[in-house]
């Protein structure tokens, strides 16, 4: 019966839509690894800075139905991150791994969204790509989950690999993690929901 | 000493470097800018590393380009630096920076990093005396050179040409190999350049084009336009030659409105305006300077002084606030702030802590482990909010605003920070800063308490006299039937316009009559025109008009002829704007007062040729 229950909230899974956050600070290329999830015929040429939040609907990425908001990474933007985080389900962060400078800004601006009440006492997989893996001064993933202390991140699931947006080394393999993390999630939820409503009863 | 307030949340992001070769640095704020040298949106540090070693035999200067903190390139400088600007001279796309920068008597630009012109600020006449100095030198004994330099001497050392200063410096036996190498160069005496800013012509985008603001040793203040290399400003600190200027600050646009604030190493500052080429002085120091601000918001001047004070002067030398300092600042710095729409003042005192100034209220203070020597505050790399400081031993210390930062003066420690009796007064004003009451309106209010009365009853009187003066006025303007339309209730309402063709001296006025009520027709009506014989000639002054039928405008024309002298073909003495007038007057027929007088303004008469 268990599994039975199990195949059908899988199935369901299916029907329902996944909402992912983009974030990061503005160059890190959020835009062009969204842009290269699309199908080809839809891809840009040319990816201009974001302004405000850009919604894309992906209907078959591994499987599922997935809505991604691709938030602006500027600095006056920056504020508009904490609206979206009460309806997300899985977080994409990327870091700029040749810009050196600023990790002590990103490590800021993460540590203030894992902060958030929105988001502090749920389960939402993360996923960090350490970006511009091209560049010659990029760090690897392992200095970057350092210089960012990741391992403090104890109560929410983590992953970091190192991508090319432009040719879209990496990207796949990241993805299909933070997918099957937020499937983890979703069952996880819905069974606490379940054992709560029987708790009312 | 206290330890940074609010030590948990800091204002500002430290940038770690600490796997990394720390690239070292010797320089100053003014020789330190920010700058998108590649135009690829990355905006890099460029720094003169300015070695004073004493190994060397003598200092000298690279420019240095650094990408986030790693040094990316480097090129020699033929001199040491006063200052280093970057500045965009022309709107053309891509828009490319210029690197502006100052040596001595020059100001050399590069572009791309490559050199691209040399600017020399032109030189002054030098003394007779140093001429025929000059003259002598090569050509006389070596036993009479002393003789001839002690006359040097005597010139005031800063009038003296760069050559003779150099000459008076050197030890005996070099003087004579000095001689023979600069013989015939020219002994000019073109004052050093000793501050330089940038001063943008307009205030339109992102990146406007700029000039440059030149400061030099002599006491003259020039602006440079970097596109013809010209001279677009030339002015004097002050009347007093010995005036040496030793910073400077700019605010404004060139071709609106701008100011220069230059202060003296004497400890005067002197303010120039656009309009006026001579600096007037706002206010005088005991002790020297050790910066100056003009901010942008509130326009006033910001002195950091040797007896470690901050000072606050309006434009006008009124000291508004001034703040004692526990160690002597050995920078200043201005942090616009826009998105909060604030400008900080950051000093950094010996020792090593940097404090944050809003107007008079510190906001935030972080302490180094050694001496702060010089600040950059600006857009650095992708960041818009980087604060540079480069510390005494040559570290590069980098900081990055926190987004969520805001800055509060703290009611509480103010007053901590002020004793005694003014406590209240001041936490007050930085609740809400009320303009301070000047002793006339303090006087102006107690008398107005006192004499209620009077002040009640003559005002009541003002009041009443001017509404006497308007209803006067209004009926002399009914009873003179100054108007276009007329007033006279038992006629049709009739309305008239005039134009006058024609650029003289042969006019043609047009007049149009128009009957503006529906059923009654507006009939006998005249047409008189009446003007100043000396100026005007009108052959006909009458018209007597037909019936004018309800809604059917009706038109008339006069010829006037301007009255020109047959001599010079120019108009009398006696014709001004202000009477060259035409009355028109609308009569009805039988009747003395006219129904409309207007006064057609005439225009201005072309010779006749």
């Amino acid at each position: 019966m268990g599994m039975l229950h199990n195949l059908a909230d899988l199935i369901k899974i299916k029907k329902d839509k996944m909402t992912i956050l983009v974030l990061g600070l503005n160059n890190s290329g959020k835009s062009s690894i969204i842009n290269h999830f699309k199908k080809s015929s839809e891809q840009t040429s040319i990816v201009v800075p974001t302004v405000g939040f850009m919604v894309e609907q992906f209907y078959s990425m591994a499987g599922v139905s997935i809505k991604a908001i691709d938030m602006s990474g500027a600095t006056r933007y920056r504020n508009l991150w904490e609206h979206q985080l009460k309806n997300c389900h899985g977080i994409i962060y990327v870091i700029d791994s040749s810009d050196r400078m600023r990790f002590v800004v990103v490590k800021d601006e993460l540590d203030l969204v894992l902060q958030h009440p929105d988001l502090c006492n749920r389960i939402v997989p993360i996923l960090f790509y350490g970006n511009k893996s091209d560049m010659e001064d990029s760090l690897s993933s392992v200095k970057i989950a350092a210089a960012l202390r990741l391992e403090n991140i104890k109560e929410k699931p983590w992953h970091i690999c190192s991508s090319n947006a432009i040719s879209g080394e990496g990207l796949g393999e990241g993805v299909q993690w933070l997918i099957q993390q937020m499937r983890f999630a979703m069952l996880n939820n819905k069974d606490a929901a379940k054992a709560r409503s029987k708790h009312s009863k | 000493m206290r330890r940074p307030m609010a030590a948990s949340a800091p204002n500002w992001l430290h940038v770690d470097t600490e796997d990394e070769v720390r690239p070292q640095l010797t320089t100053l704020s003014s020789c330190m800018t920010l700058s998108d040298v590649q135009c690829d949106g990355y905006v890099r540090l460029l720094a003169a590393d300015i070695s004073l070693d004493d190994a060397a035999e003598e200092p000298s200067a690279t420019l240095k380009v650094f990408r986030g903190l790693k040094l990316k390139q480097e090129q020699p400088l033929p001199g040491i630096p006063t200052a280093i600007e970057s500045l965009y001279i022309d709107e053309s796309e891509p828009k490319t920076p210029v690197i502006a920068v100052a040596i001595a008597e020059s100001v050399l630009f590069y572009r791309h990093l490559k050199p691209y012109f040399k600017y020399t600020i032109p030189a002054q006449d030098s003394e007779d005396l140093e001429l025929e100095v000059w003259r002598k030198l090569p050509v006389m004994k070596q036993d009479a050179h002393p003789a001839l330099l002690e006359s040097l001497q005597n010139i005031d050392h800063a009038k003296l040409s760069r050559k003779s200063q150099r000459l008076l410096q050197l030890s005996e036996e070099e003087r004579e190999a000095f001689i023979t190498t600069h013989r015939d160069s020219a002994v000019g005496r073109g004052g050093s350049i000793v501050a330089m800013c940038c001063l943008k012509r307009i205030s339109s985008d992102a990146n406007p084009p700029s000039h440059l603001v030149l400061a030099t040793d002599s006491g003259s203040v020039l602006i440079l336009e970097p596109q013809g290399f010209n001279l677009v400003f030339e002015g004097k600190t002050c009347a007093d030659e010995t005036a040496v200027p030793s910073l400077i600050s700019v605010q404004g646009t060139y071709e609106t409105d701008f100011c220069i604030v230059v202060a003296t190493r004497n400890g005067g500052v002197y303010l120039l305006r656009k309009t006026q080429s001579e600096g007037q002085e706002i206010f005088k120091l005991g002790t020297p300077l050790t910066g100056l601000l003009l901010l942008p918001i509130d326009q006033t001047i910001i002195a950091s002084t040797m007896d470690n004070r901050y000072l606050c002067y309006s434009k006008r030398g009124k000291l508004l606030y001034q703040v004692p300092l526990q160690e002597l600042p050995v920078c200043i710095l201005p942090l616009p702030m826009t998105h909060l729409g604030l400008t900080l003042v950051a000093i950094a005192l010996k020792g090593g802590v940097v404090k944050f100034y809003l107007q008079r209220y510190l906001v935030d203070e972080f302490a180094l482990s050694e001496t702060v020597d010089a600040m950059l505050y600006g857009r650095m790399g992708m960041e818009d909010h980087v604060l540079t400081l480069v510390t005494q031993s040559g570290d590069i210390v980098v900081k990055i605003l926190r987004r969520v930062s805001r800055f509060d003066p703290k009611p509480g420690d103010l007053g901590n920070k002020r004793s005694g009796s003014d406590h209240s007064s001041i936490v007050d004003a930085s609740i809400l800063d009320k303009p301070k009451k000047s002793s006339i309106f303090v006087e102006q209010a107690a008398r107005e308490k006192q004499q209620a009365k009077a002040t009640y009853g003559s005002f009541q009187v003002e009041l009443w006299r001017l509404r006497l003066t308007a209803a006067r006025a209004t009926i002399d303007a009914i009873n003179s039937s100054e108007s276009t339309i007329s007033g006279d209730l038992t006629h049709a309402p009739v309305k008239l316009s005039a134009e006058v063709c024609g650029s003289g001296p042969a006019f043609r006025l047009y007049l149009t009559v128009q009957n503006l009520s529906t059923f009654k027709m507006a009939s006998n009506l005249v047409v008189l025109l009446h003007a100043d014989r000396r100026h005007y000639t009108v052959p006909q002054t009458l018209a007597r008009l037909p019936s004018v039928l309800p809604g059917v405008p009706l038109r008339v024309d006069f010829e006037v002829v301007a009255v020109l002298d047959p001599m010079d073909k120019l108009p009398p003495a006696s014709l001004s704007p202000d009477n060259s007038q035409i009355r028109v007057m609308l009569m009805k027929a039988g009747q003395a007062k006219p129904l409309i007088a207007a006064a057609v303004s005439m225009p201005q008469s072309e010779a006749a040729f």
